[in-house]
């Protein structure tokens, strides 16, 4: 919040002045954990009904939420919105907003909201119909993540209109100076034609100082909310040895790390780093980082990956329900010859990685083998970007049949998806793009009709049917190469999956 | 939606009388309007007529503008004071129009029209003070950025005003309308039921949010009648610019500080001054709502010193608008 209390503005200050004071002991700045993939999904139930909810995040705040409630299964008589913000809670959340049933689609509702402060929100989605009613929780983080540039056709309207206004006044005082205060039917002398044109350049002088100084003004709004413009917290990342065993530390190097609240465990873990070798994206580690003497810095036991530059993805959540994803690139050293033989870090039990061939120019099999045995399978969809889609992936056993799925940690799969560029980066389950934590932590302070879920067998249920089928709702943001890991665990084994996607451009979603 | 009909019927209302008046105006009507890109039409609603298309302007600019910065956070930005010039120019124009007439009239006639005059004028004071609400909230009114921005902006209303109107105690008449429209608000506004629809809402509310109180613009106008009286409608200058500014900038000062603490004071939570009624959904209850804030920015010699400057400037433009006021007879 410290970017919004910096001007005296009162109107601001009404709501921030308390929160200057909260923000030391809260953490309220908002980050996502993803990388330029804004928006939310959750596939999961309200109550009776199975429902899939996408929200839409403003890019700007405050600003307008687009949300849309996919009821499943049963009729729905009717499904409300509403955002509530972590501190708030549901006492402090405004009355909720219908949404309106979408013409020609009956299972889709959709509804706006608006988010008023960068904070870590829960939109709390009601449905109501024959069956009964629920409630679940899909918690969004806002925060300011761009600046809309003007485009030509804005740009020349409004300067058209700015030419118009500027030309109106100067022949305002010109008219002013020259007739207005004649006699009427009276003619301008020329020594009073003379000071109207006089007085109408010096007021064209004054009116283009007056335009120098609101451009002076707009830059300074503007480079303000760059600066507020939502960046996650620095971090550094550097792998070394440790005894002759191969350890990477990752260091959150950050002043907003002291007055944010603390991280809490997702999955049982503070940390889910993925690491992605660059340029083939050709060998990739899902590890657990825990502090050592300091809780700022994180340190894990590095698996046998080869030696190269490894984009980190370091996913975290805040007690406020706040998910951030932190960003770096480290260079590993190759492994010794006997690496881990007099490692003192124990490697977590739920670290998996996998090499793979490097990244394909076009979309790859829909088979990938697994170092078990068994294959995975992609159904595959048509991918564009900007379009709702559903990955759904099959396990099946070295004998081919169907195999029984366990959970990892927690959940029923997970999959990271990101783009050849690593411009895009996500983490999914089952249920969506949301982040548990923050899904309990909005559980937690909501209270009845909110209990919490048995995720993995959720998932399970929710995912149609088959236990060796996996499935993960989606929207690819942007056109390009995309890879995608896709991990569950069977026999205690956790395999991981490894598929490529070209995915189409397309015209956003009408707004 | 209001806001901009206001500005469209007001355009169209200029527009009507310019149109009538160009083509089908008597020569008596085409003698007193003003000449416009080949068109005539009493000045004062060309006034209007800009103002309506600079209020028009803003819209799409303000929409804009919330899309690319978010919704507003703050009054005062870029659109909105496209939309404030507008929003006042509407307001001026029908005051020329008014001005017009009147000076055209003898002596001691269109009484009404002058008091109709200073009315309006109030309600650009008031205008002016919502726009400014982020510096002159009771919180503020011990920072020198308080002092120096209502001397920048009321004592070139207040001075123009009075200078072009024909009625004694013009300011202060004219102040008085702005004191009762606003307590008009601050009395019945929370007698309306309301609930807020966003949030998070950190103050339940039922009922709607009054401005707070005025401000006591009264006492400063008076520095400017009382000047104005000595000149007896002799051109004003700048000795009396001085004399009104430096008269305004000690009695805001003194008025304001001792109000200001009153209102944050628990003799003022009551209905009459809605000292504890007049914190949005987005407040946080606390302390802080009835402390002074930005002591950083203090009232010192140095402050009121660039206040008084502005007093005296602004009133000074005043004058010349006012002078200009008195003569304007189309």
């Amino acid at each position: 919040m410290g970017q919004l209390d910096d001007a005296g503005a009162a109107v601001r200050k009404r709501a921030l002045l308390p929160l200057a004071l909260l923000a030391l002991a809260l953490a309220a700045s908002p980050a996502r954990a993803h990388v330029g993939s804004p928006n939310v999904f959750y596939d999961g139930d309200a109550g009776p009904y199975p429902v899939r909810v996408i929200v839409r995040p403003p890019a700007v705040v405050p600003g307008l939420a687009e949300i849309t409630v996919r009821v499943k299964e049963g009729e729905a008589d009717g499904v409300t919105v509403q955002p509530v913000q972590w501190r708030a809670g549901t006492k402090g959340a405004p009355p909720p907003d219908a949404a309106q049933p979408v013409p020609g689609d009956p299972e889709l509702w959709s509804a706006q909201l608006w988010f008023m402060e960068q904070s870590s929100y829960s939109v709390r989605v009601h449905v109501k119909g024959p069956a009964g009613e629920g409630t679940a929780q899909v918690p969004v983080s806002v925060v300011p993540a761009r600046i809309l540039k003007m485009d030509v056709g804005m740009g020349a309207v409004l300067l058209g209109l700015g030419v118009f206004l500027f030309a109106g006044a100067l022949t305002l005082v010109h008219a002013a100076v020259r007739e207005s205060v004649l006699a009427p039917g009276e003619a301008p002398d020329t020594g009073r034609r003379t000071r109207a044109r006089v007085v109408t350049a010096l007021a064209g002088l004054f009116l283009a100082l007056l335009l120098w100084g609101g451009k002076g003004w707009w830059d300074g709004i503007d480079s303000r909310a760059q600066e507020a413009i939502f960046k996650p917290f620095g971090v550094e990342t550097a792998a070394g040895f440790d005894g002759g065993q191969r350890v990477l530390t990752l260091k959150i190097e950050d002043e907003r790390s002291r007055e944010w609240t603390p991280l809490m465990p997702d999955h049982g873990k503070l940390m889910h780093m993925f690491l992605v070798r660059e340029p083939g994206l050709d060998a990739f580690a899902h590890l657990h980082p825990v502090p050592q003497q300091k809780k700022e810095e994180l340190r894990a036991a590095l698996p046998p990956l080869p030696a190269g530059t490894y984009r980190v993805y370091a996913d975290v959540v805040h007690e406020s329900g706040f998910p951030q994803t932190l960003v770096d690139t480290v260079t590993l050293p190759a492994a010794p010859a006997a690496e881990g033989a007099r490692g003192t870090l124990a490697p977590d039990p739920d670290d998996s990685w996998r090499q793979a061939s490097p990244i394909a120019k076009a979309s790859g099999p829909a088979e990938s083998p697994l170092e078990g045995g068994g294959t995975m399978l992609w159904h595959r969809e048509p991918l564009a970007a900007n379009r709702e889609t559903t990955l759904r992936f099959e396990v099946r056993g070295a004998d081919g049949g169907p195999v029984y799925l366990e959970p990892y940690m927690g959940m029923l799969s997970h999959a990271v998806v990101t783009r050849d560029d690593g411009k895009v980066f996500v983490h999914l389950h089952p249920m969506g793009s949301i982040n548990m934590a923050a899904q309990q932590v909005f559980t937690r302070t909501a209270g009845a009709g909110a209990a919490a879920m048995d995720h993995s067998a959720h998932s399970r249920h929710a995912g149609h049917g088959a236990p060796s089928v996996v499935s993960f709702p989606y929207e690819f943001p942007e056109p390009g190469r995309y890879r995608l890991w896709v991990q569950v665990k069977s026999g205690g084994r956790v395999e991981t999956g490894v598929f490529d996607a070209e995915v189409a451009s397309t015209e956003p979603l009408p707004e | 939606m209001a806001i901009y009909l206001g500005g469209v019927l007001g355009g169209i209302c200029g527009g009507y009388l310019a149109l009538k008046t160009t083509f089908a105006g008597s020569a008596a009507e085409r003698g007193a309007a003003v000449r416009f890109w080949g068109f005539r039409a009493p000045f004062g609603a060309w006034v209007a007529i800009w103002g309506a298309f600079a209020m028009l302007t803003s819209a799409p600019f303000d929409d804009w503008w919330h899309s690319a910065y978010g919704l507003d956070v703050e009054i005062l930005s870029p659109p909105h004071t496209v939309l404030a010039a507008g929003m006042i120019a509407i307001p001026v124009g029908t005051m020329l129009l008014a001005l017009a007439l009147q000076n055209r009239a003898a002596a001691g006639e269109g009484r009404a029209l002058s008091l109709a005059h200073l009315y309006s004028a109030g309600l650009v004071l008031l205008m002016v003070r919502v726009m400014i609400t982020e510096y002159s909230y009771p919180n503020e009114q011990r920072t020198a950025l308080f002092y120096q921005v209502c001397c920048g902006v009321f004592p070139l209303l207040l001075a123009a005003m009075a200078r072009s109107s024909r009625l004694p105690w013009a300011a202060t008449r004219m102040a008085a309308f702005y004191m009762l429209v606003t307590c008009a608000m601050v009395w019945i506004l929370p007698l309306f039921p309301a609930q807020p629809l966003l949030g998070p809402i950190n103050t339940p509310l039922d009922h709607m949010v009054p401005p707070s109180f005025p401000l006591l613009l009264v006492v400063p106008a008076l520095a400017i009648d009382l000047v104005l009286q000595r000149r007896e409608g002799k051109r004003a200058g700048w000795l009396d610019a001085a004399l009104m500014g430096a008269g305004f900038l000690a009695l805001l000062l003194a008025a304001q500080w001792l109000f200001s603490a009153f209102l944050l004071s628990p003799a003022s939570r009551n209905w009459f001054f809605a000292g504890d009624n007049v914190w949005d959904y987005s407040s946080t209850p606390g302390d802080w709502q009835y402390e002074f804030w930005n002591q950083d920015n203090p009232v010192t010699l140095r402050g009121l010193g660039i206040a008084l400057l502005l007093a005296v400037a602004s009133t000074r433009l005043g004058l010349w608008w006012g002078n200009w006021m008195t003569r304007v007879r189309r």
